[in-house]
């Protein structure tokens, strides 16, 4: 791996591991349910455009099932979240928590974009691993905390599972290529 | 002497055959968990939540059904672990998928890989 390559690597680490201390921060965001909604949406959307990435440049059998997990899991909880904001008349409204993550997201994207073939999997999985701890941190430390509703906070809370079994899959996927 | 062998002797099929009553009873009693004493197969249920098999290890008597149901919003399967030599394929929320257990069984969820159960057959 190029000296190029580790820098964007470390730096889109700290990036995604930053989301959480970015929200918490001097001034921790207060989200209505709207914003959370927003938030929950944004953050399963990032993964799936990851996935879909992943999908398109990866050749490696363990990476390609993973990523088409993370799309099929992720949309799962999409519609999830759309199906309780129909129910409850609530419109998912943008915030900064959003903002903040498209944009990260969209630098991630560019790097995924630019790492070479023979680096894309290792790049990808790292990037997996990273941002599922950050968003695990994201919704128990500001998003079930601040949900008003009990409905859309039993629907966060069903989520952290499924992100805890995609972070111990990615690691599993971790190890497994870089044999 | 003789006589106090024998009343010893007739304690002890006493006691035995008070021990074999209260067994049976607790078998007869409640058969979803009897694995050692019931000829007859039962069903147990290995429910799938929050991304765990619960129980995750469960003992049966060879011949047993397992079912297993999906309460979570995301498909689950079951598939057996070692050599991947059958599996339920993908099911949904809400579904079910049942198995005769004639051996033992280490299973994943192919799908969620981190998802493991085991069953055992009772000695």
């Amino acid at each position: 791996m190029n000296t190029k390559i580790k820098i964007t690597l470390i730096m889109t680490c700290v990036l995604l591991l930053s989301i959480p201390n970015m929200m918490w921060g001097q001034e921790t965001p207060k989200l209505n349910d709207s914003e959370i909604a927003s938030v929950a949406v944004v953050a399963n959307q990032i993964d799936i455009d990851y996935a879909k990435m992943a999908i398109k440049r990866s050749k490696n059998k363990e990476v390609i099932d993973f990523a088409n997990r993370m799309m099929e899991d992720h949309n799962a909880v999409i519609q999830q979240a759309v199906a309780l904001v129909t129910k409850l008349g609530v419109t998912p409204k943008d915030n900064e928590v959003s903002q903040s993550l498209l944009k990260q997201s969209k630098e991630t994207l560019k790097k995924l974009k630019k790492t070479k073939k023979q680096d894309f999997d290792k790049t990808y999985i790292d990037n997996e691993v990273a941002y599922h701890k950050a968003v695990i941190d994201a919704v128990n430390g500001l998003l079930i905390p601040q949900a008003k509703n009990a409905e859309l906070k039993n629907l966060l809370e069903a989520v952290v599972p499924a992100l805890e079994a995609h972070l111990g899959h990615a690691k599993m996927a971790r190890s497994k290529i870089s044999k | 002497m003789r006589t106090h062998k024998s009343s010893i002797s007739k304690y002890l099929l006493f006691f035995a055959a008070l021990i074999l009553l209260i067994m049976f009873l607790m078998g007869y009693k409640n058969p979803e968990n009897n694995v050692g004493f019931s000829k007859a197969p039962t069903t147990h249920t290995v429910t799938i939540f929050r991304m765990k098999f619960n129980p995750a290890n469960l003992t049966v008597k060879k011949g047993d059904t397992v079912v297993w149901i999906n309460k979570d919003f995301v498909p689950h399967d079951v598939t057996e672990e070692l050599s991947h030599k059958w599996t339920s394929k993908p099911f949904n929320k809400g579904e079910k998928w049942s198995k005769v257990i004639n051996e033992d069984i280490e299973y994943f969820c192919n799908l969620h890989k981190v998802m493991k159960g085991t069953i055992t057959l009772a000695k």
